[in-house]
């Protein structure tokens, strides 16, 4: 593997309630993750709503304090830093953000919006600034003249260029990118796509991409991360996890998806997990995924497991330790037997 | 005999800045029992097409023309220019809307009404649209709900929506949809709102309930592996028209149109091996308000022909089921302008060459 750019362990990120006579809550949000990203390269992350692949991202830029663990970026420790001993970090970790409506001020042109950065990272002089803004914009595919313009002239799709503009002014070496292309149009998320993956070309930034579009997140990622309840169950090479999931939870949502292609779509087995995720202020005891799995066992809802190494993958499920992987005869599940799914309600 | 016959409807919104023609002369059909597609991107007037057939547009709306027949019944919206008229087709539509037409919307967070609990809401339609005591009404819900695997209807049926979750609101939405064992259900993305494990569920539901009711479904998404797993015939519209429309294998195996076949060269199928380049369609679709004077992809369609920019584009019919607007496979454009050469419209473009260097580096 390539060199390491950010190396994360047991990263945690809790979230208080407070709720009256109840006393305080937590919410873990981000509980014990660990993951890493080489650079260059890109980590897919995915996972449903409120499994806490968001708040991972932003405790990453510290947009939220993390609560325990480590972020080493390029072997400092990013969660130790003071505000100030930050400062540079902050330029050279970028953040695009899902909804380009709501992320570019309507009051600034889009000049000021993108020249805004690097006249507090003092990157370059006011005259300096113009010149550079107009490199940017055609660089990801504006004219240089849009510069005098507000963000209500653009489309979604212009205006998520205009984020990814901003992010580069500064020169970052890693960018995390929450759901950059969930609010556009299909056409135009290919779009998007592929300025991503031209500019991480040129210029080796590494990506962590959120996005709960399984498809396009197969696409642009060399490596996947797969989130459930705030727990990483599984990471791995983009190809094999989707080709071999090992974990249960990753087979599930991977059945899920429905393919655009009607031949292959009906000949898909979908494997349909019972119910939804559990509240994340009340989670299973043991594996998050203990209360939907069809191959749950006893020591599952008794103990977290821990993660397990396979080769070149992690996954977080007692059905790979050594000796249970032994006794199988492999890696695959293909031979337990599983737990009835859910009956489809429609004949219960 | 179809069910459901839209003939060159058009729909149009005064606004300040213009009239805005949201749909301009669409036709399809849609048979008894079958799983029909509208696909487009926001703005291309799938869900205003849906509003229009249900009147249930905006004050600004007009409706210049078009034909709309429902079971061989005369529903069109259009001409309503007396009072008496619209108070007529009102008297006609509401006999309809919840009872042999009904609608799942797409946000089953908004849709409910919160303090109303949800057995009144299922009831709400079973007692305007059948002759039936309340006693009636209320186990014809709870068989519903345990239709739709909501677990222990009885108590449910007391909730309010607060305490349901995403899925089981869309749940409970398409109960009540099916309550009046409707012939037609319009689905307006009805899982874009949900998780992809949940999305599978509620795909897995509408199919085997409408397998089992027989009720035809439209169901309006962006989502084409939606399409590909659910719908038997799809419609593919863009800025107000329709562009192509055949059997989902038509479409998805033998595209016609530019537009068709850049939106599937737009997404990725992670079944497929290796990555193939995303092959975007470059631009951004029009502004309805000042709409292109010939076929409106015109302006982003790498194939366009001279004509293209001139006229609309005819009818071309390929099957009894496939047809396609696009002058490119009319027989007619040979006649009226030379084609591009076909090496030049086949060299990849700039951005495409980028793209296929991009992907040979990563696989080597």
């Amino acid at each position: 593997m390539a060199e390491k750019l950010l190396e994360v362990t047991d990263l945690c990120k809790y979230f208080e309630l407070k709720r009256g006579l109840k006393g305080t809550q937590v919410v873990k949000a981000v509980d014990h993750v660990s993951f890493e990203i080489a650079k260059g390269e890109t980590l897919g992350l995915v996972g449903e709503s409120g499994c806490g692949k968001s708040s991972l991202g932003r405790t990453l830029l510290r947009i939220y304090e993390p609560t325990a663990g480590e972020i080493l970026y390029c072997g400092k420790d990013l969660a130790r830093l003071s505000r100030r001993g930050f400062l540079p970090y902050r330029r050279k970790i970028q953040m695009i953000f899902q909804d380009p409506y709501a992320s570019l001020n309507p009051r600034l042109t889009v000049g000021e919006i993108i020249g805004e950065g690097m006249q507090i990272h003092k990157l370059c002089t006011k005259a300096q600034a113009t010149r550079r803004v107009q490199e940017l914009l055609e660089l990801v595919g504006l004219k240089p003249d849009h510069i005098r313009r507000y963000p209500h002239e653009f489309s979604g799709g212009q205006r998520q260029r205009i984020c990814i503009a901003r992010t580069l002014s500064l020169d970052p070496e890693f960018i995390v990118c929450d759901e950059p292309i969930s609010a556009l149009d299909v056409s135009i998320q290919a779009q998007v796509i592929n300025l991503l993956e031209l500019i991480q070309k040129e210029r080796g930034i590494s990506y962590l991409f959120i996005a709960h579009d399984l498809g396009m997140v197969k696409h642009i990622s060399h490596r996947i991360g797969v989130m459930y309840l705030g727990h990483m169950v599984e990471t791995g090479p983009s190809n094999d996890v989707y080709h071999d999931p090992l974990h249960p939870y990753t087979r599930a949502l991977l059945s899920a998806e429905p393919i655009p292609d009607p031949r292959a779509a009906h000949l898909k087995k979908r494997i349909l997990l019972e119910g939804e995720i559990p509240s994340p202020i009340h989670p299973p005891k043991g594996c998050p995924f203990v209360t939907r799995c069809p191959y749950a066992m006893e020591v599952c809802a008794a103990i977290q497991p821990p993660s397990f190494e396979l080769e070149n993958r992690k996954v977080s499920c007692f059905l790979y330790e050594q000796w249970r992987i032994r006794e199988r005869g492999g890696k695959g599940l293909a031979s337990l037997p599983q737990k009835a799914p859910a009956q489809p309600p429609a004949n219960a | 005999m179809s069910l459901l016959e839209i003939r060159h409807l058009s729909t149009h919104f005064q606004t300040a800045q213009g009239t805005v023609k949201a749909l301009r002369d669409v036709s399809f059909r849609v048979s008894p029992g079958e799983v029909f597609g509208l696909v487009g991107e926001s703005g291309s007037g799938k869900s205003v097409s849906m509003l229009s057939l249900m009147g249930l547009l905006g004050e600004n709306s007009v409706i210049p023309e078009g034909e709309i027949l429902f079971g061989g019944r005369d529903i069109s919206p259009s001409e309503l220019n007396t009072k008496k008229k619209r108070r007529e087709y009102e008297k006609k539509m509401r006999k309809l809307r919840g009872g042999e037409i009904s609608m799942i919307f797409q946000d089953p967070m908004t849709f409910l009404n919160p303090v109303l609990k949800i057995g009144t809401q299922i009831c709400e339609g079973i007692l305007a649209h059948i002759h039936c005591s309340r006693e009636e009404a209320r186990i014809r819900a709870i068989e519903l709900m345990r239709q739709v695997g909501i677990p222990s209807p009885e108590k449910r049926l007391e909730q309010y929506p607060f305490e349901f979750s995403g899925g089981m609101r869309q749940r409970i939405i398409i109960a009540a949809a099916l309550a009046c064992k409707p012939k037609l259900i319009i689905a307006d993305e009805p899982t874009t709102a949900l998780d992809v494990t949940v999305q599978a569920q509620i795909l897995e539901l509408i199919q085997t309930l409408t397998d089992e009711s027989g009720a035809a479904v439209i169901m309006i998404t962006h989502d084409l592996g939606v399409v590909a797993t659910l719908c038997d015939r799809i419609a593919i519209l863009y800025a107000g028209r329709v562009m192509e429309e055949g059997l989902t294998e038509e479409i998805f195996y033998n595209p016609k149109h530019p537009y068709t076949r850049g939106l599937l060269g737009s997404i990725n199928n992670s079944e497929k091996d290796g990555n193939e380049p995303l092959r975007p369609i470059p631009g951004t679709p029009p502004d309805l308000l000042k709409l292109p004077a010939g076929c409106a992809f015109m302006p982003r369609c790498q194939e366009a022909l001279r004509i293209c920019a001139a006229q609309e584009p005819p009818e071309s019919s390929f099957s009894g089921t496939h047809r396609c607007f696009c002058w490119q496979n009319s027989m007619d454009a040979s006649l009226i302008t030379v084609p591009t050469p076909a090496a030049a419209k086949r060299a990849p473009s700039e951005a495409e060459a980028q793209n296929l260097a991009l992907s040979a580096a990563r696989e080597g």
